[in-house]
């Protein structure tokens, strides 16, 4: 258990250096951020997805359909965490 | 006939990260040329050109960003379409690759023209090198102060995004691209309202291709006039062919629109076909342009002969098929791809293209139906006349000409037998 907390930390310490270096997101920006989200991780992770729904104002549902909608976004890790 | 390199002059010329270089070969003289003349100039500069666009449709550059520029609503956008998913095009590639400073000197003059205050481009995710060039170009260019506020001491100032495509072919089409950068599911939409009333989150958005973008600051540093000394009197200056399919030599040829026949093109340039087989059919304008027939290649390279002659130029990227390829391989083919990438939005585009690939595929295993055939056309027809979006219209098109000049190949796949009794024995 203590493993997959350290994972989670880990995998939120680095979202909020991306957000910081992309300096915060925006409706507007948040293509290309949730692109960027992707090449770093390799997926969308689902914490990112509720944070960006959450700063963004657009729903969580919303987020999924457009992702699920891309060939090139995954919204879940090959390896499970 | 020859090569007239207009907007490839300088592809391999520069290190394409180099901003001097770039100076060096000429450029940027476009964009001094429009800051001093200011937005209004610009857009009668264009108008006068009669830059037509260049990403399939061939609409006049001018009444779009004029369109664009008389709105009152802000903040208004311009976008850079270097999604080119069409099938048998990749004349964007080269110019994003080889001369990327142009094409981002037309995209800030564009911006400047319909006093847009955001900019985007947006490349097909796969051109991988081609998105990480971008994003350096974007920030060597905020350094050489063409980028952000006060643009080379005017002012004029804009914000510049590069983004990556996602997949899609569909993200390619006007507001499927622009409800891509929206973060939402590319689809696309009915119209009017047009995207220069109301585009990317609400405001007045021009989404330009980016060969025509590329025609900018051509325009804008030689004058309308002489631009116009290229080309014809409808469609001025020059075109990039992407030629592929079963040539010998394929590649991106940049001719003045007019100045050859598909033929001459084809022999020229792609010196004949990869075995030396007389052609069967070409596609002039991408994988949604319809067949053309051996008999008719002989008609000029311009928008207008070749609509006459019965397909359209498109994104000029011209597919050559030679003999010993049956008609059905190739519809079969392009329909593939086309039933994959269908947003699903309209029925019509939603199960045309799965119908239609269902009964091709019937056809090649020699199991067709008598009225197959009807039923092809039928369906293809309707979805000419109702789909929503440019693609759901143009993608019957080469089954529909293929079956004008082809019917021995569909025929071939014809099972002697009744609709009825075929029908009846799959019930059982």
């Amino acid at each position: 258990m203590k493993g997959a907390k350290a994972v989670k930390a880990f995998k939120m310490q680095t979202y909020q250096k991306l957000l910081e270096k992309s300096g915060g997101v925006t409706k507007e920006s948040l293509f290309i951020f949730l692109g960027k989200v992707q090449d770093t991780f390799g997926y969308v992770p689902r914490e990112v997805v509720c944070d960006l729904a959450a700063r963004t104002g657009v729903a969580e549902a919303r987020l999924y359909g457009a992702l699920t909608a891309y060939g090139d976004f995954e919204i879940g890790s090959e390896a499970r965490d | 006939m020859q090569e007239n390199k207009v907007l490839t002059r300088r592809v391999g010329k520069y290190e394409a990260l180099d901003v001097e270089a770039y100076k060096a070969l000429g450029g940027l003289r476009g964009l001094e040329q429009a800051l001093r003349a200011g937005p209004q100039a610009v857009l009668e500069e264009i108008e006068r050109s009669g830059l037509t666009g260049r990403g399939g449709a061939g609409f006049p550059e001018g009444l779009k960003w004029q369109a664009a520029a008389r709105e009152d609503k802000y903040p208004k956008y311009f976008i850079c379409n270097a999604d080119e998913g069409e099938l048998g095009t990749f004349k964007d590639k080269v110019l994003l690759d080889g001369d990327p400073w142009a094409v981002l000197e037309g995209i800030l003059i564009a911006a400047y023209a319909i006093g847009a205050q955001h900019a985007y481009i947006y490349i097909k995710g796969e051109y991988e090198a081609t998105c990480q060039l971008w994003e350096k170009l974007a920030l060597q260019a905020e350094q050489a102060g063409l980028l952000g506020e006060r643009i080379l001491g005017s002012e004029f100032s804009v914000s510049f995004h590069v983004a990556k495509g996602r997949g899609p072919y569909i993200a390619g089409e006007e507001f499927a691209l622009i409800a891509s950068l929206e973060a939402r599911r590319p689809m696309s939409r009915l119209k009017p309202p047009y995207p220069t009333v109301q585009g990317l989150f609400g405001g007045p958005t021009v989404v330009n291709n980016v060969e025509t973008v590329a025609n900018v600051p051509v325009i804008l540093a030689q004058g309308a006039e002489a631009y116009r000394k290229l080309g014809t009197r409808d469609e001025p200056g020059t075109r990039l062919f992407s030629l592929s399919g079963d040539v010998k030599l394929p590649g991106v040829y940049e001719l003045e629109i007019g100045s050859g026949t598909l033929r001459e093109l084809i022999d020229e340039f792609g010196k004949g076909t990869t075995h030396g087989r007389p052609i069967k059919a070409v596609q002039p304008g991408g994988g949604t342009s319809a067949l053309l027939a051996d008999g008719s290649l002989d008609c000029a390279l311009t928008t207008q002969t070749i609509r006459k002659a019965g397909s359209g130029l498109g994104t000029a990227g011209v597919i050559v098929y030679e003999e010993g390829k049956s008609a059905l391989d190739i519809v079969g083919g392009l329909l593939d791809f086309y039933g994959f990438e269908s947003c699903g939005r309209c029925s019509p585009c939603r199960i045309g293209v799965v119908t239609m690939k269902e009964i091709i595929e019937r056809l090649s295993r020699r199991k067709g139906t008598a009225d197959d055939l009807e039923r092809l056309r039928q369906i293809g027809r309707a979805c000419v006349a109702a789909s929503t979006c440019g693609m759901g219209q143009a993608f019957p098109l080469p089954v529909l000409s293929a079956l004008e000049l082809f019917p021995e190949d569909f025929n071939a796949g014809l099972r002697q037998t009744s609709a009825k009794e075929f029908d009846s024995r799959i019930v059982r």
